[in-house]
This record gives C-alpha cells, sequence and structure tokens, in this order.
C-alpha cells in the first residue's frame, strides 16, 4: 500500500509535468489561420487585456486570442507549454530572472528588430523599467500593466500619537522604533511568513549603502560582491533594526497575503509597513476608512555614508509581454505590442488603479483612481536612476527558495552575516 | 490432489483475471511513472528544454544537502509525533462510539466534521485562529506567550501535530469504532461474570482484539506523515527557515519552484524508499504478515 501511495502522490505531478511537455502530437491549427495566442496571468487586470485585444482585432487581419491562466497556476502552466505547440505567441511575465531560463532555451525572440522599425516600442517607456526585461544585453519585453515600487506606508495617527514624523533618513527611522517601542505599539509590521516581505528591507538597505552595483555584480555571476564591506555594512545595519525590536517578535508567524500584516497597521497596533505600491488597493479593499484618511506614504529613508542614490527604487519594475521566437505573425505580434503605449491603453490601466510606465502616462494621471497617489508613484519611478527589481524575480527561479530562506534566516538569528553571504554566493546565477 | 484451485466445500478460489484491471491501473499510475521519475532522478531537466543525462549528479548533490538530510529527519519526527499522538485519542474515540450511550451518533458525527473539510482549507482556517495579533494567542497570552508560534521550529512542528490531530483522528476513530464493533459481546459478558470492570474489560479484551485495527490504521498514519503535503504548503511554507521542510515539500520547491526535475526525482525517490522501508518494518516487526486471513476457506 504505502509505496503505491507514495509514488502516486510524489510523481503523478511530475508525470503530468512530463505528459504535458513531451506530447508534442496536439494539432496547432491556429498555425496558419492568421491568429495569434497571448497568454495573461488571470486576475481582475484581465479586463483591460479584454478591452485592448477588442480595440486590435477590430483592424487587424490578424486576430489575438486572449488566454486567461489563473494565477496561481501560471508560472506552471507556463513552464509546462512554453516549448510545446500549444505555446501562446506572446506571453506575460515578470522581466529579469522570469524569462532568463526561456532566453537561455533559445525560445524567444529579441526585440530589436521590431524597435528599428518602431523606435517608439523601446522610447515611449520609461528606461529604468524598460531595461528590466534586457537579458544579455538584449530587449525580451515591452512593459504591459503597472509598476510596483515599494513604499514605506504607515498610519499617520499612530505617528502623530508618537509625536514623530516620517523619517527622511536611516538614523530617524531606528530612533522613531525605539520611541513608538517605548509607546507600546510594534514599530513595523511584517509579514515575515511570506518571506518575500522581509526580502524588501534588504534590497533597500543594500541599495542605499553600496548602490546598486553590487546587486548587480553579483547577478552578473561575480559571487565575491557578497562578501564585501558594504554587504556587511548593510546586514550590520538590519541586525541593529531587529534587534532593536523594531519588528516585534511574532513576524515570522504573521502574512501579509491573508491580511495579517496590513490589518497591523489600519488598526494601529503598528505604525510603519514596507511595502508594494498595491498595498494602497490592499488597504482600500480591507480598511476603507484608514485607505482614506489614515494612511501614509514615503520613499525609503537614506542612509548616511551611503554610495546609493537616495532616489532609487526596489520592486516590481512592470510585467511584460514577450514573443516567442517561432511566432507565424511576428508583424502582428509587433503591431499589438505597440497598444500598449497607446492613450487607451493607459487609461485604462489608470482607472483600474494601476500605473502604467509609459512616457505619456503623465498626460492621464489626474483620470487615475487616486490621482495624488498615482502621481507620487510616477515620479518616484520617474526619477529613479535605478529601479532594482525584486531579487526573487531578477535571479532565475532556482534561486527563490535558497534567497526566502536566507533572509528569514538571517532575521530570526538562525544565520550571522558570515552565513548570509555564504548563502547568497551559493545562488546560480543563470 | 493439490490444495491450489479448489477448497474443501467445492468452491473455486478467485483467478489472476479477477486482479488484472487493478492491476493495469496500478502498472500505468504507480509502476511506469515510479520508473520515468527514476530515469529522470539521473538528468538535469528544467522542464522547457530536453532532460540531459548527468549520471549521479542529483545524487551526489542530494547527499551533499543539508536540507534533505534535516527535511527526512522532520518527515521522520512528524510522523512519529502524528501516530504517538493520534492512536490514543482515536482508539479511545472508536471504542466510545462503538458503544450505545445517548447522543452517541450525535457526538460522532460532530467528532467527524473535520475529516469532511479539505486540508488546504482547514490550514486556513487555523492560520487564521492562531495569528498572534488577532487570533487566540493574542487572547491567551499565559498559554501561548508571544503567540510566534508558527515562527519558532518547536511552535511550528507542534501546529503541525495538533493540525494533523484534529484532522485526522476522526478516520482512525471511525476505523477502531468498526474493530470495536466486531468484537463478539460474548468476551465481555463472561467477563463481566467474573467481575472485571470497564477498564480491566478495555485493557484485556478491546485492546487485544483491537491489534489488527491498530496496524491498519497505523500503516495509513505512517504513510500520510510520510507524504505530508498541504498543511506544510499553506501553514508554514517549510519555514521558518528550512524547520519544517518536509521531504514531499522539499521535493516541490525544488521540481515547480525551482524547476529542477532531476534533483526532485531524486528526492522522490528517497521518499519512495523510506516509506516503503517503514512500512514493511511496521507490517514484520507487528507480526502483521503472518496473521492468517479470518475469512473462510482462503
Amino acid at each position: 500500500m504505502s509505496p503505491r501511495f507514495v509514488a502516486v502522490a510524489a510523481t503523478t505531478a511530475l508525470l503530468l509535468g512530463m505528459a504535458t511537455a513531451c506530447s508534442s502530437g496536439g494539432t496547432s491549427a491556429d498555425g496558419g489561420s492568421g491568429t495569434i495566442h497571448v497568454m495573461v496571468y488571470g486576475d481582475a487586470t484581465n479586463k483591460v487585456e479584454k478591452q485592448i485585444v477588442e480595440t486590435f482585432n477590430k483592424t487587424s487581419k490578424v486576430k489575438v486570442v486572449l488566454d486567461t491562466v489563473p494565477g496561481a497556476d501560471y508560472q506552471q502552466k507556463l513552464q509546462t507549454v512554453i516549448n510545446t505547440p500549444q505555446a501562446p505567441d506572446v506571453f506575460f511575465n515578470w522581466g529579469g530572472g522570469s524569462i532568463q531560463p526561456f532566453v537561455k532555451a533559445d525560445l524567444l525572440l529579441p526585440l530589436d528588430g521590431f524597435i528599428a522599425q518602431d523606435p517608439g516600442l523601446k522610447d515611449n517607456f520609461l528606461p529604468s523599467v524598460f531595461n528590466s526585461a534586457v537579458v544579455d544585453g538584449k530587449p525580451y519585453g515591452v512593459p504591459m500593466r503597472g509598476t510596483q515600487p515599494v513604499l514605506l506606508f504607515h498610519n499617520k495617527k499612530v505617528l502623530a500619537d508618537a509625536g514623530i514624523t516620517p523619517p527622511k533618513t536611516w538614523d530617524e527611522l531606528v530612533a522613531d522604533a525605539k520611541a513608538l517601542k517605548a509607546k507600546g505599539v510594534t514599530p513595523i509590521a511584517l509579514g515575515g511568513a511570506d518571506q518575500w516581505p522581509t526580502l524588501m528591507w534588504f534590497e533597500y538597505l543594500y541599495d542605499r549603502i553600496a548602490g546598486p552595483g553590487l546587486f548587480q555584480r553579483a547577478l552578473g555571476g561575480d559571487p565575491a560582491a557578497w562578501a564585501g564591506e558594504d554587504s556587511r555594512a548593510a546586514l550590520a545595519k538590519l541586525k541593529e533594526l531587529v534587534d532593536a525590536g523594531a519588528f516585534g517578535t511574532t513576524y515570522d508567524s504573521v502574512k501579509f497575503t491573508d491580511g495579517g500584516s496590513p490589518a497591523l497597521v489600519a488598526k494601529g497596533k503598528a505604525a510603519f509597513e514596507l511595502m508594494g505600491s498595491w498595498y494602497y488597493s490592499t488597504q482600500q479593499d480591507a480598511n476603507p476608512d484608514f485607505a482614506r484618511t489614515g494612511l501614509g506614504y514615503t520613499g525609503f529613508p537614506t542612509v548616511a555614508g551611503g554610495k546609493g542614490d537616495a532616489a532609487d527604487v526596489v520592486g516590481n519594475t512592470n510585467n511584460f509581454y514577450s514573443v516567442l521566437k517561432k511566432t507565424k505573425h511576428p508583424e502582428a505580434a509587433a503591431a499589438f505590442l505597440k497598444l500598449m503605449y497607446s492613450d487607451e491603453f493607459v487609461k485604462a490601466q489608470l482607472a483600474i488603479g494601476n500605473l502604467p510606465t509609459t512616457t505619456n502616462t503623465a498626460n492621464f494621471l489626474d483620470t487615475a483612481a487616486s490621482p495624488e497617489y498615482s502621481k507620487y508613484q510616477y515620479e518616484l519611478v520617474k526619477a529613479a536612476p535605478s529601479f532594482q527589481l525584486s531579487w526573487d524575480q531578477a535571479y532565475p527561479p532556482s534561486a527563490i527558495t535558497p534567497i526566502h530562506v536566507a533572509v528569514q534566516q538571517f532575521f530570526n538569528g538562525k544565520l550571522d552575516a558570515d552565513g548570509f553571504i555564504k548563502a547568497m554566493q551559493a545562488l546560480s546565477t543563470s | 490432489m493439490t490444495r491450489a484451485g479448489r477448497t474443501g466445500a467445492g468452491v473455486t478460489r478467485p483467478g489472476f483475471a479477477w486482479a488484472a484491471p487493478a492491476a493495469v491501473f496500478f502498472l500505468l499510475f504507480a509502476i511506469v511513472p515510479l520508473l520515468l521519475v527514476a530515469v529522470l532522478s539521473f538528468t538535469s531537466w528544467d522542464g522547457i528544454t530536453d532532460p540531459r543525462f548527468n549520471g549521479l549528479d542529483n545524487w551526489t548533490g542530494l547527499a551533499h544537502d543539508p536540507v534533505m538530510l534535516q527535511s527526512v529527519g522532520t518527515t521522520l519526527l512528524l510522523t512519529v509525533l502524528g501516530v504517538v499522538t493520534q492512536t490514543p485519542i482515536s482508539i479511545l474515540l472508536g471504542v466510545w462510539a462503538a458503544g450505545h450511550q445517548r447522543n452517541r451518533a450525535v457526538l460522532s458525527a460532530i467528532y467527524f466534521v473535520p475529516l469532511l473539510l479539505s486540508a488546504t482549507a482547514v490550514s486556513v482556517v487555523w492560520r487564521a485562529v492562531l495569528d498572534p495579533n488577532f487570533g487566540v494567542p493574542s487572547q491567551a497570552g499565559w498559554l501561548f506567550g508571544d503567540g510566534n508560534l508558527l515562527g519558532t521550529r518547536a511552535g511550528a512542528i507542534g501546529v503541525l501535530t495538533f493540525v494533523g490531530v484534529w484532522q485526522f483522528t476522526p478516520l482512525h476513530a471511525l476505523i477502531y469504532q468498526g474493530g470495536a464493533r466486531a468484537i463478539p459481546q460474548v468476551l465481555y459478558q463472561a467477563a463481566a461474570v467474573d467481575g472485571a470492570g470497564t477498564v480491566r474489560q478495555f485493557f484485556h479484551i478491546t485492546l487485544p482484539q483491537l491489534r489488527n485495527t491498530v496496524i491498519t490504521s497505523m500503516v495509513l498514519m505512517v504513510v500520510g506523515g510520510l507524504t505530508t503535503f498541504d498543511t506544510v504548503l499553506i501553514l508554514t511554507q517549510g519555514g521558518p527557515g528550512t524547520d519544517t521542510t518536509v521531504s514531499a515539500y522539499y521535493m516541490y520547491q525544488k521540481a515547480f519552484k525551482g524547476f529542477d526535475f532531476g534533483a526532485g526525482s531524486a528526492i522522490a525517490l528517497v521518499l519512495v524508499v523510506v516509506a516503503t522501508l517503514i512500512s514493511l518494518a511496521v507490517v514484520r516487526l507487528s507480526g502483521y504478515d503472518r496473521m492468517r486471513s479470518s475469512a473462510e476457506g482462503l
């Protein structure tokens, strides 16, 4: 009984993956019949994608078919179909490491050709965003949807009660944390059980202290970057904040994804939370009154003596559309991509609260769901000399788990600076 | 005249053909995948390009991977904790439910509810209940301290064990209920005549008679424990750090999050071997393999 049980449980999934990957006998009837498939992450934003596809199909001979895959299954589905006849012509991704394996497998079309014919495919997007889908010097994606910089959010009332203002420098943040703790408030809410929120603190501190170069060097295959003085300085500062009790003691039992840490801030039990710009709509969903009147936001504080520009941001630069090399209608794909900087696209995204990263976005900011918030973000991203893609997305997928484990263990004291550096050095960059 | 083929009563023994559908099913969905996984474990495969043979790389990698060793330890620990906690509770509940007390049927139905819920739903609910700031721990500091249950190794393993008890005790209680009902009443009547009380009857009649049931239930628990996955995925995601990364979850991480299907397959094989050895051991040590079928004529 038991071998069968285990075998079934442990291997059906593997087999399914293989069956899908190997079933090359499927019919690809769409090849010559004048359609291209666009595969996207299935969620509320599909509303805009459907609209754009309709617009495109009105004038184009080659029709676009939109395939929405439920979000939780998107990565697995993409991975299993991308090298089969069922592969989409154009697909949604996160840029960086998320497309690197596909580039390595020579499945993607470099977009230089498209851009040579229409320079707008590059020039109409904010450069810091466009660059995060550049792999080995070649562009492989055009930004779509909205940008998600990470901001430092706070509860205005909690700060006022403690007599403090949003911190501009790291030292102020540490001082604020001590003041808040003395008042019995958890200074910083953190969904440590999700692990990626913890990672955001590393991303910003490394950028502020060492500048974007350190991470780029490491990602480029130079593990020595992790062992330098700047790296140790960043880790020491983080340790100092953790040890001061800034995150409380229970952060690893709290999740962001189930509303745990946002509730701490909304209910005044915690003062700050470092989170992607979707935080606003998260709070708007769960605590509309708080989002309207009580939620404040600033950029990440500066760090004295750091080499990084205080205007740098980190987060998800945007999502991207990439094109498969074997598409039968590259010209239709190119024409479809052009819609990603159209006025219609920008207005539709803003209307649902997303912030597109095109140069014409500024013209329509007044039509956004929350104009003030959208403007703040837009200026922040536009002015940023560097927009660091989240580490776990910049690295190839095999590094995701080791990165998450390392940041969590550094916070809870299981890894010291040497251990963390060793863990990061062991990551595979290709 | 051999015994094969015919029994004394003249009834033909069931032929092998009867087992054919099950055998084909087993071959197709258990043996073939197992062989494929065995082959995959000697390849490097990202799920996109063709698998490439890389010899023993995955295996030597695993042998030098501290997380792998730790995950086997954590899996065994959770399995043992599951058996030790669930067995006594489900025997007591099952034996009680086999009786004819008032309200028994109603209470049994209520006890059975956790089994009807999906492990995913169960995990989500317990996550909310155990939230340190808004759940039970925030109201019962004397018991839970700061409530960092899922943020420490001991706490997370405790929670996983507790949720396992909560969810699977009903199943095993049901098995024991069936076992207890099958014990001939004359044994109890004879014992009562001899003056044995309830407790004595339990230890001298019920427990020995439930021996086969205990083994059945334990094998199920061991297999369930070794393949624990869904509660880990939702309650702890293997964390904090790698503290609750059980082997099945580690396989998932390697194969489906890291797109390293070769290493994932190697872990799957390790699980198969460990599970086979353990259930063989349970059956051997308990003498289950020497027991005779009580069905007449077979």
